[in-house]
């Protein structure tokens, strides 16, 4: 592990590393999108309108997956002072508050025609919602310090703080009555979808994995080499 | 006493008010903490005036009856107790019998008047082919026989096996 | 250990009290913004009543977090909080003493203030002894957790708007939960599940902010 942690290191294995990524992201979007849209049947219930379950619940799966990438990168950090770790924790944060703003604005689309409403403040929606609002203070509290290093060591002790809120998301519509219907893939039980349906909503699950990791890795290379450049400054103004 | 002993005597507090937090957590659900109440819930309280409460469950199978314009009437039950519904407007798409719905509104005169009728729907998902052969073979449950009688529980629902 | 956490409390209710301007301001703060809603949705009786619990939750909860500023600024600003860092008594629970400090300076008033401003918007009879069970199990989660973003902000830029955006949030729950007590009580529904779960929110966040905010501290003087 500490083998691919170093900074230079990082830079070359990504490297090659990138190309894969970026293939296997359109790959899978492309099939998984091909299926999820087109090829999948529709639903007893909900029809056609069931398709946006293919974009809303990865989206929503990669929210929570971000945040405990990012926490457990910022633990990474903040215990063994790893600088790989905190760019890696800092890079995490807007990607994940894209998707979760993406299950959001998906949810919404996707209540309105099924439950006749876009927003219920119930246990489900309101923690996704807290959840976005942690990235969001995450973020600002990441780039709120003069001392980069300051705002790395702050901001993993509000990801670690945050973590809570993840379970209580997961176990929101099991815990509590809501409008929200309960898990339908990871529950007790086996999944309660039909594999015509499953399979698609699983290729698109890795292809948003995929690009998470591919915009992650550009997004760890971008800060490495900013702090490169940061670092050259300093060199030069202090000679 | 030592470093290293109040230093367990620490991890030991803040275990045990984890421990404690999470039994509160526990028995608060065992209590139902819900989104809305069950038909049966309407039927143990006392005088509710005018104030706006949501009532959660299945609408009952044969009792749609559509009025004037957009106005519906249909009852919404927990296989234990029902109660009427009217509401005017336009109904979700996933509205029909057997169906999970919650309305918001005021009890009024033992008929419930809905201001905003939103449709719940289970986690099972399938191809209607696949519905439909399902109901042939009759391994079809629907998801009302499953609801609990409280209707506060969560409801499974076993759409295939 | 015990003499020593009486200590840092004595210090800092003196420190409120002498200045006593700062901590009536979170109370005067929370009088105010509650007395503006009658003009603000209409003098009528019945929406007054109805939305009493939610209004009189939502200014505590500002008020908490208005007041949470002085927490550590000051210390953090005369360097007194550095001595606090390295002196024997554990970090965790200098933060505990400081925040008892806190919730009754700012807390208590807000506890007393609330059966007065609950007569003022007409809050129905059945739901007084709730909302003060409700405020006295609510408000010292709030200045727990509001002592990790205090924490945190120490020495950030805009750190009142950014103690804001990370504190609240983690306020809602708090919200939710003493909102509906209140008015299960006015409506007579079960109230137990939500006072339970108020007290579960204390006991977790009274064995985690204080470990949370040490952290932070100690990364702040660092």
């Amino acid at each position: 592990m500490t083998r691919f942690a170093n900074p230079n290191r990082f830079l070359r294995w990504s490297g090659r590393l990138l190309p894969w990524l970026a293939a296997a992201t359109i790959l899978l979007f492309g099939v998984g999108l091909y299926l999820a849209l087109i090829a999948s049947p529709p639903d007893y219930q909900q029809g056609e309108s069931v398709r946006i379950m293919y974009v809303h619940v990865p989206a929503a799966w990669m929210a929570l997956f971000c945040y405990v990438a990012m926490a457990g990168a910022a633990a990474v950090g903040l215990i063994w002072r790893h600088p790989l770790a905190d760019i890696v924790a800092k890079a995490s944060a807007p990607i994940g508050a894209a998707f979760t703003l993406l299950a959001l604005v998906t949810g919404a689309l996707w209540g309105k025609p099924m439950w006749g409403t876009w927003w219920v403040w119930d246990a489900r929606l309101t923690s996704v919602l807290v959840l976005f609002f942690l990235y969001l203070g995450y973020i600002a509290l990441n780039s709120a310090f003069d001392d980069p290093g300051r705002g790395a060591r702050a901001s993993a002790i509000l990801a670690l703080v945050g973590l809570v809120n993840v379970p209580i998301i997961k176990f929101s519509v099991d815990w509590w009555y809501t409008l929200h219907q309960p898990a339908s893939v990871i529950r007790a039980g086996g999944p309660a979808i039909h594999p015509s349906m499953l399979w698609p909503l699983l290729l698109m699950a890795a292809a948003f994995t995929c690009y998470y990791l591919w915009v992650l890795a550009v997004r760890v290379r971008g800060e490495i080499v900013a702090h490169k450049i940061r670092a050259l400054r300093l060199r030069q103004a202090y000679g | 006493m030592k470093r290293k002993h109040k230093r367990l005597t620490f991890v030991a507090v803040g275990l045990g008010l984890l421990g404690l937090a999470a039994a509160l957590f526990v028995s608060a659900i065992g209590d139902s903490v819900a989104f809305f109440h069950s038909p049966s819930d309407l039927a143990n309280q006392g005088d509710l005036g005018d104030r706006r409460i949501r009532v959660g469950g299945l609408v009952e199978e044969g009792s749609i009856e559509r009025g004037h314009g957009t106005e519906v009437r249909f009852r919404v039950t927990d296989l234990a107790r029902s109660v009427p519904v009217v509401y005017v407007g336009i109904l979700p798409d996933l509205f029909r019998e057997g169906q999970g719905v919650v309305a918001q509104g005021r009890l009024r005169g033992g008929v419930f008047v809905a201001e905003e009728v939103l449709a719940r729907h289970d986690e099972t998902y399938m191809p209607p082919e696949v519905a439909e052969a399902l109901k042939q073979a009759g391994t079809w449950q629907h998801m009302g026989q499953h609801m609990e009688a409280a209707g506060a529980a969560s409801m499974p629902a076993d759409g295939y096996q | 250990m015990l003499s020593a956490t009486l200590a840092v409390v004595r210090r800092d209710l003196r420190l409120a009290f002498r200045q006593g301007s700062d901590s009536l301001g979170a109370v005067m703060f929370f009088v105010l913004a509650v007395v503006l809603f009658p003009f603000g949705v209409g003098p009528g009786p019945d929406i007054l009543a109805r939305i009493a619990p939610g209004v009189i939750w939502v200014a505590a909860l500002l008020a908490a977090m208005l007041s949470l500023e002085r927490l550590f600024q000051t210390d953090y600003d005369d360097g007194s909080l550095e001595l606090l860092v390295l002196s024997p008594l554990p970090l965790s629970v200098v933060v505990v003493a400081k925040v008892a400090a806190h919730w009754l300076t700012t807390g208590l008033p807000l506890l007393l203030a609330a059966p007065v401003l609950a007569v003022l918007l007409g809050l129905p009879a059945e739901g007084f002894a709730l909302l003060l069970a409700a405020l006295a199990l609510g408000t010292p989660s709030l200045s727990l957790v509001g002592a990790v973003g205090a924490a945190l902000v120490l020495g950030a830029r805009r750190g009142g708007v950014l103690m804001s955006l990370l504190v609240l949030p983690l306020y809602v729950p708090v919200l939710i939960f003493g909102v509906a007590a209140v008015d299960a009580a006015v409506s007579g529904m079960a109230v137990r599940p939500h006072l339970l779960l108020l007290a579960g929110f204390l006991a977790a966040a009274l064995a985690l902010a204080p470990w949370a905010a040490a952290a932070a501290l100690r990364q702040a003087v660092a």
